[in-house]
């Protein structure tokens, strides 16, 4: 037995190849010649990768002729020799010799040492010929691949064939020390390449060996040479049990395949899992970047302010007078400080305005100043705003007394460029509304006034909400524009620079009153600010300007601290100078951001991709269902193993019209609640929503019965054509909002993201079961949910919406009902609409 | 659907409820009209309404009316504008204008669906064609396509086009090929690129001739339709002499399209890339470009033959596309086109996709618009990226489409082969 084997070994040996007896002496001698002392010839030949350049491309040959030791050495030969055997046999010597001393060694060199050099930035180096080892177990498994598929493990198609080298190259990392996965992962990476049909393109050109083969007559010269001609098919024009088309085809079956059916719901699930995750990282200090100031030509805090000493007297004046006009009329308080302005040498004007919304009437006669700059040509102004009343309808006590003092001492400099307007509003929404819209031209004549009086172009404006009495601690910036607009992000920067670095005066953001810049003090700044940007609303005086791309903040004192309004007024100031510097509007730095700390944001190219890939697991699952509904209606549930094979070749004609009619209908239903919650007096919304949420409730079973009650019953395939219609509409909406607004596309799509999943149920229970959990995501118990949270009643959330729809422009509630609340019936009538209740009711009766 | 009668009743009801939407969107939202024909989704320089009015007053005021190089359009719009009551003071007549335009394209949509030319040509009869979609339906579609009805109420006029191509094709398809030429001689005389539908035009008219006064020789044929479409182009310039007083109108007018001399942006590729050039290379990619979209005329017409109609499709997908100048209301003839071939739509295989990209287009278009102009926080690459999705949209329904139409031909050529999957070699 033994001596025949060793007979079989002999004969094996004797007839190796010329080329792979080449390898297997050149392997050899080298290993021999390592003993010599005075020639490193491992340091030599190695790859290494820092020493890999042009004039070091030898290594890319001799590397996997050299072994570490004498051990390396034999298991790689034992490894590799048949391999290199048959693939001489296959294509020839010369090719062999060709592709071996060329690409196939330095394919994998140059991938090696590009992952090893600028990926993982360290220097290894490896040597042997297992990595000709593994890029030819690849080709072998990609021709196998074609011929058989999968390996078959107790008569079922389990393994892909392609894989199996992976197992290979798990196992060697396992079980031998030493040896380079990475380098071994090359070997492999080029040899699948290679088996797919790059070959063909690396080989020198046929001819030209033919021509070499023939002029030296190397097939009768030389012992064991094996003829390129002796290839059974030619060279490469057919590689056997290759046909043409075998990638269509393989694209096509798995196209069909109805596993990859399966894929789709994971998919989606991995989207949004990512999407929520991938927001819970942007606080980390690897994800977050510190704030910078973009734009040169602000030099914050470059300058000294000298807003003080006598000034003090003046704006307890000012107060004095402010004092004595609270609790009055706005016309009387206009009446009063008009003269107050005008004497110190300014043109003034007022402006009428009127709203109405949700039922209240809003007007007020907003008072405008403008200080002519002495050295600019009325081209350009920036604005300093003070409402009489905040968003909390507390009297703006120092604010207006301070504006006024600020202004009557900008009055004396002669260094502005820039027009300075001051503008006193009866409130801190309607009013700077009215008057940035009317300063546009874009307002209705019929409820604002137009101005009679204008500058020029606004760079800037800054809002002092002041209402505090005592003495402050730090300034609050409020930036959140209408609609969840931003001022652009060097305007906070300049601010926090000027407050901090030169004032001594601290900033907070969101209400975060104390802010470690810890973790959890950085992300709930963040969602506070995604809340706010989301729900759209104006969160200032500030608030009207930014959509006019007028890059605007509040500055809000608060806290105990030993700040008197001199050092407000000098960081107003401040912050005026840095603005009188620019040369263009501000543009350098971001508008889209999310804040988590002061000095730290994440621009939107670090947090765009969590809503985008929120909005495209709806995508995703629109094209999954819109691929079902294509497939043929299947007698069985269950499909065995057998049918999976018997893929279906056509697919099944779609009934669009009863989809496209059902979606439709409910997006255009929407319009419904958007007109009536807008236009309701406030003492109806109460009794509105409540009556709506109660048909909201039994709409869906409604449609459902209708459907199903028609004289042609809906099929499955239109349940899941009207689940992908409106799914697809869902995704397209958010992918467009999230460019737009954020934070509003994020959350309304996490909150939406529970009806990807949502199947016709199949038993009565499920059906009630998940209509149950669905209605606990549905727009009305979400805002119910809200208000209880935040402690408001309902009524005043959808009075401020209707105030926000009507005065500013806040689409946030379009969104709600137009984009929210079609998807979720549409959700719900696809769960209520299970054939399991209708069918399986009649064989119980049966 | 399919098979459902059609009465007197259902007609008037579809027309009637047609003009009902577009006059309830006028009169209930007065400031949509307006805002509409701002968008440059709708409004080109060759076909704003806002354009129009300024040459309106121009030509109300004798002065010429392409003073200034804001109005880019036909002369004979100015007199029939003019014979309306001022737009300023009564604007429902010109709302009612519109309405009336579009459903007379309707009406021509609904003859050329009747008609069965889709399905079955002269050379050449589907074995699909049973399955169709009647004129009502394919009428309803036009009418309700939310694209028509932006481009009425944004008022372009290339509504005037639209309802001439589609009068030119309904004319060939009932045997008037008089009427077909005059037809497409006003198309052109408006727009210029309908000229480019000539030939198929006359192929369609000569397969669909009454065979009581059919030409033989085809030919003879061709140059009697040519000589009719130059001989009314010759009237209409003429007409257009006479009210303007000068030649001026045709560099202004069909010069500006050929030279592309006013770079507005607009939902075509052409705009972008003449910003970008080098006024060196202008002329020779004008010659490229305008090359480009006349080369598909003879290639489809030869390959398509025997449906003709397909070819003008086909053709109207293209322009939609590589117009210099094209707006959603070029879309929206393509798309009033594309349910003619109900019977290949089995054989689409991207229909989905495509739908879905033009959807998509048609949403993050207006935002990135918005970002770029009034939020100044994009740019003019975000705009033009989504014009590019939008084309490859539409380009990827006109593939589609052909697809689906050749294999059809191959189907009734090699019934053996029905059903089964081909490999494109």
């Amino acid at each position: 037995m033994l001596k025949l084997n060793l007979q079989r070994v002999v004969k094996y040996v004797d007839r190796l190849p010329l080329f792979t007896r080449l390898v297997i002496v050149l392997a050899v001698a080298l290993e021999m010649a390592a003993v010599l002392p005075w020639w490193d010839i491992r340091a030599w030949g190695r790859l290494e990768p820092d020493l890999f350049n042009v004039w070091t491309l030898y290594r890319a040959n001799t590397y996997p002729l050299i072994h570490t030791d004498v051990i390396h050495l034999i298991v790689n030969l034992f490894a590799v020799t048949p391999l290199v055997e048959r693939f001489e046999a296959e294509y020839g010597t010369l090719t062999s010799l060709a592709l071996f001393f060329g690409p196939l060694s330095l394919l994998p060199a140059v991938i090696y040492v590009g992952i090893e050099r600028f990926l993982l930035r360290s220097n290894t180096s490896i040597m042997g010929a297992s990595i000709w080892g593994f890029l030819l177990i690849g080709m072998e498994a990609i021709r196998a691949h074609r011929t058989t598929p999968y390996l078959v493990i107790r008569g079922q198609p389990t393994i892909p064939m392609w894989t199996t080298p992976i197992a290979v190259l798990l196992l060697t990392a396992v079980l031998m020390p030493g040896s380079s996965f990475l380098g071994h992962l090359c070997g492999l990476a080029v040899g699948y390449i290679c088996g797919m049909g790059l070959i063909k393109l690396l080989a020198p050109p046929a001819w030209a060996l033919r021509l070499v083969e023939d002029k030296l007559n190397l097939r009768l010269r030389v012992p064991y040479y094996v003829s390129m001609d002796q290839v059974a098919h030619g060279r490469f024009g057919v590689l056997p049990l290759t046909t043409v088309g075998a990638v269509p085809t393989s694209v096509l079956q798995l196209r069909r395949d109805p596993r990859i059916l399966k894929l789709p719901p994971y998919l989606s699930l991995l989207c949004i899992l990512v999407g929520a995750a991938w927001l819970f990282l942007l606080p980390l200090d690897r994800y977050s970047r510190r704030t910078y100031i973009s734009e040169n030509a602000l030099l914050p805090g470059q300058v000294h302010t000298y807003f003080g000493g006598s000034d003090q007297n003046v704006f307890r004046a000012y107060k004095h007078e402010v004092n004595e006009l609270v609790g009055k009329s706005n016309a009387e308080f206009n009446d009063k400080l008009e003269p107050i302005v005008k004497s110190l040498g300014l043109k003034t004007a007022r402006q009428n305005f009127t709203y109405h919304a949700a039922g209240h009437t809003y007007s007020g006669e907003n008072l405008y100043a403008i200080l002519q700059a002495p050295r600019g040509d009325a081209t350009e102004a920036i604005v300093l705003v003070a409402a009489w009343e905040n968003v909390k309808h507390e009297v703006n006590r120092n604010g207006i007394p301070l504006a006024l003092t600020l202004l009557r001492y900008f009055k004396r400099w002669s260094l502005w460029s820039k027009d300075i307007i001051l503008l006193l509003t009866p409130d801190s929404i309607a009013g700077p509304q009215a008057w940035v819209d009317a300063y546009h031209d874009a307002h209705d004549t019929s409820r604002v006034a137009s101005l009679p009086l204008k500058s020029g172009l606004l760079q800037g404006a800054i809002a002092i909400d002041y209402a505090q009495e005592n003495r402050f601690e730090s300034v609050h910036i409020v930036y959140d524009g209408v609609n969840g607009q931003l001022p652009n992000l060097d305007l906070i920067n300049s601010i926090v620079n000027i407050a901090g670095g030169q004032m001594g005066i601290g900033t907070t953001l969101q209400e975060m009153w104390n802010h470690d810049n810890g973790y959890p003090d950085r992300l709930r700044t963040m969602l506070r600010g995604m809340l706010k940007q989301g729900l759209g609303l104006a969160s200032g005086a500030h608030s009207s300007f930014i959509p006019y791309h007028v890059d605007a903040v509040t500055l809000r004192p608060f806290g105990e601290g030993w700040q008197d309004e001199m050092a407000m007024g000098r960081l107003v100031e401040g912050t005026f100078r840095s603005l009188n510097n620019l040369l263009e509007h501000l543009h350098q730095s971001f508008f889209f951001y999310l804040l988590m700390q002061r000095e730290r944001f994440v621009s939107i190219g670090t947090y765009l991709p969590s809503a985008m890939l929120v909005a495209a697991n709806f995508t995703i699952m629109a094209i999954a269902l819109w691929m079902k509904s294509g497939q043929p209606a299947t007698p069985v549930e269950g499909v065995t193993p057998k049918a999976k094979t018997e893929t279906p070749t056509t697919t099944a004609e779609r009934d669009l019209f009863l989809p496209l009619g059902v979606v439709t209908l409910i997006q255009s239903l929407s319009i419904i609640p958007l007109y009536l919650f807008n236009h309701a007096p406030e003492s109806m919304l109460t009794p509105l929503f409540a009556t709506f949420a109660v048909i909201n409730t039994l709409l869906p079973p409604a449609l459902s019965h209708l459907l199903t009650h028609s004289h042609t019953p809906i099929t499955p395939q239109q349940y899941n054509l009207i689940q992908s219609f409106s799914l697809l509409l869902l995704g397209m909406f958010l992918s467009s909002l999230a460019t737009l607004n954020f934070s509003l596309a994020m959350i309304t799509g996490l909150l939406t993201s529970p009806l990807s999943f949502v199947r016709p149920a199949k038993t009565q229970t499920a059906r009630w079961a998940v209509t149950g959990l669905l209605h606990a995501i549905s727009p009305t118990a979400v805002l119910v949910a809200g208000a209880v949270c935040w402690g408001v009643d309902v009524t005043s959330v959808l009075r401020e919406a209707a105030v926000g729809w009507h005065v500013c422009g806040t689409y946030s509630a379009v969104v709600v009902w137009c984009v929210w609340w079609p998807a979720w019936v549409a959700g719900s009538v696809v769960v209520l609409g299970g054939r399991g209740g209708g069918q399986g009711n009649k064989i119980k009766v049966v | 659907m399919d098979g459902a009668k059609v009465t007197p009743g259902r007609t008037a009801g579809l027309y009637v409820g047609a003009a009902v939407l577009r006059l309830a969107i006028f009169t209930l939202l007065p400031g949509l009209p307006d805002l509409l024909t701002g968008r440059v989704e709708i409004s080109t320089p060759v076909t704003s309404f806002k354009r129009l009015q300024e040459g309106l007053f121009l030509y109300n005021h004798n002065v010429s009316p392409y003073d200034g190089g804001v109005y880019h359009q036909a002369p004979l719009f100015l007199p029939l504008f003019s014979l309306l009551p001022s737009f300023a003071s009564l604007p429902i007549f010109t709302y009612l204008l519109y309405i009336a335009v579009d459903l007379l394209s309707a009406s021509a949509l609904w003859k050329i669906a009747d008609s069965g030319e889709a399905g079955s040509s002269a050379l050449f009869t589907s074995s699909r064609r049973e399955k169709r979609w009647s004129g009502f339906v394919i009428a309803a579609v036009f009418l309700f396509n939310p694209f028509t009805v932006a481009t009425c109420i944004g008022r372009s006029t290339s509504v005037f086009t639209t309802c001439a191509i589609l009068h030119a094709i309904a004319k060939a398809v009932a045997g008037a090929p008089l009427g077909a030429m005059v037809a497409l001689s006003f198309a052109s005389y408006l727009s210029m690129y309908p000229l480019l539908l000539l030939p198929p035009l006359v192929l369609l008219c000569y397969d669909r001739q009454r065979p009581e006064r059919a030409t033989k020789s085809s030919l003879q044929f061709a140059g009697i339709c040519a000589s009719i479409v130059a001989g009314v182009v010759a009237i209409l310039f003429q007409m257009s002499y006479f009210i303007t007083g000068s030649w001026e109108f045709l560099p202004s007018t069909y010069g500006v399209q050929l030279t592309l001399s006013d770079l507005a942006p607009n939902v075509g590729l052409w705009w972008y890339f003449f910003i970008e050039m080098f006024d060196s290379f202008r002329s020779f990619f004008l010659a490229v470009f305008w090359l480009h979209l006349s080369s598909y005329v003879g290639g489809l017409t030869v390959r398509i033959r025997r449906q003709p109609l397909v070819v003008m499709t086909l053709l109207l997908g293209i322009f939609a596309i590589f117009k210099p100048y094209p707006s959603i209301s070029d879309t929206s003839l393509f798309l009033a086109l594309v349910p003619l071939y109900r019977h290949v739509f089995p054989l689409m295989r991207y229909t989905f996709v495509s739908a879905a990209v033009i959807m998509y287009a048609s949403f993050l278009g207006p935002a990135f618009y918005y970002l770029w102009i009034y939020a100044g926080s994009g740019n003019a690459n975000f705009f033009y990226a989504i014009t590019l999705v939008w084309g490859l949209g539409k380009s990827l329904l006109v593939c589609d489409l052909m697809f689906a139409v050749l294999r059809d031909e191959w189907e009734v050529e090699r019934p053996e082969m029905a059903g089964k999957e081909i490999r494109q070699i």
